[in-house]
């Protein structure tokens, strides 16, 4: 099924800055600073996967370091005291609360899948025959991070048919 | 006095320990379940039905919507204030809830005034204890 997604780069940093005020800085001191380096490094990364009405991922990438200040900041703890298991499991819920957000902008019939978390660079995932289209890159408290939106590329051609 | 119970049902162990800490913040006793499934085997076992559950929708084995349904069809557990806590925010899927028999309905990301706004609204908490 062939559609138009109208999930541009404002509304990402727009969810993003909700999940910033819910979780991350509810104090308002420490927002993502958009960067726009779609090439900026990343260490770890989580992805959910939308199906039906458009195919595609959407995915949450950062530096192992902005993945504990976020598990510490998501499950009010210390730096110290985050595990792997911490960082895994706020990982997977920020993808899917972002991914959750997107899918409610598309047309109905999409499917979100459960998160999946890889304590490994972006790059080393495998979204084969995807196309990125929309992306939020910048530093939190000078670390990586970035929420990208990954579409299928049966879905592009379909567009282009 | 018997301090109020709420279930916190998410299969994101972090989205429970958020949940977990507003609601014990207000007082409620918490008890937690990764999924519908798993909350019904606890409900089961109780003897006092926890005034409030809040419910993921999208989880495994059984999801949020569903555990809504059963809640529903089953008597005992009818004093239950059920509150979806989810993505998914189409029109069409929050209707679906609220007609299922959710009460409420928070999504997801919420900021713990709000998730205590709708509390108090629900009557759960006194109004004002977000201040």
């Amino acid at each position: 099924m062939s559609v138009e997604v109208e999930v541009d780069e404002n509304d990402l940093a727009e969810m993003v800055e909700q999940v910033w005020e819910a979780y991350l800085d509810p104090e308002g001191v420490s927002p993502l600073m958009q960067t726009y380096d779609e090439n900026q490094p990343s260490e770890v990364h989580s992805s959910v996967s939308i199906t039906g009405s458009w195919s595609g991922h959407i995915v949450y990438s950062s530096s192992r370091a902005a993945a504990q200040r976020a598990a510490a900041a998501f499950l009010a703890m210390e730096l110290e005291e985050v595990s792997e298991e911490d960082i895994s499991d706020t990982l997977g819920e920020l993808a899917n609360i972002v991914g959750g957000n997107v899918k409610a902008m598309l047309p109905p019939g999409a499917q979100l899948s459960l998160p999946q978390v890889v304590l490994a660079p972006e790059s080393s995932a495998r979204y084969p025959n995807t196309e990125r289209i929309s992306g939020v890159y910048g530093l939190w408290e000078g670390e990586p991070v970035s929420i990208s939106m990954w579409q299928s590329s049966t879905d592009t051609k379909e567009e282009g048919a | 006095m018997t301090p109020m119970r709420a279930m916190v049902i998410d299969d994101s162990r972090a989205m429970r320990m958020i949940l977990k800490r507003i609601v014990t913040k207000l007082s409620f006793e918490a008890v937690e379940a990764g999924d519908g499934k798993e909350a019904l085997d606890l409900l089961a076992d109780m003897t006092e039905v926890p005034e409030l559950a809040l419910i993921d929708w999208n989880m495994p084995n059984m999801n949020g919507l569903e555990f809504v349904m059963k809640v529903r069809a089953e008597p005992r557990l009818r004093e239950m204030t059920l509150v979806m806590v989810t993505t998914e925010s189409e029109q069409s899927q929050i209707v679906r809830a609220l007609a299922a028999g959710a009460h409420e309905y928070v999504i997801k990301p919420f900021t713990e005034g709000a998730m205590i706004e709708k509390l108090a609204l629900l009557g759960l908490v006194p109004t004002g204890a977000n201040s």
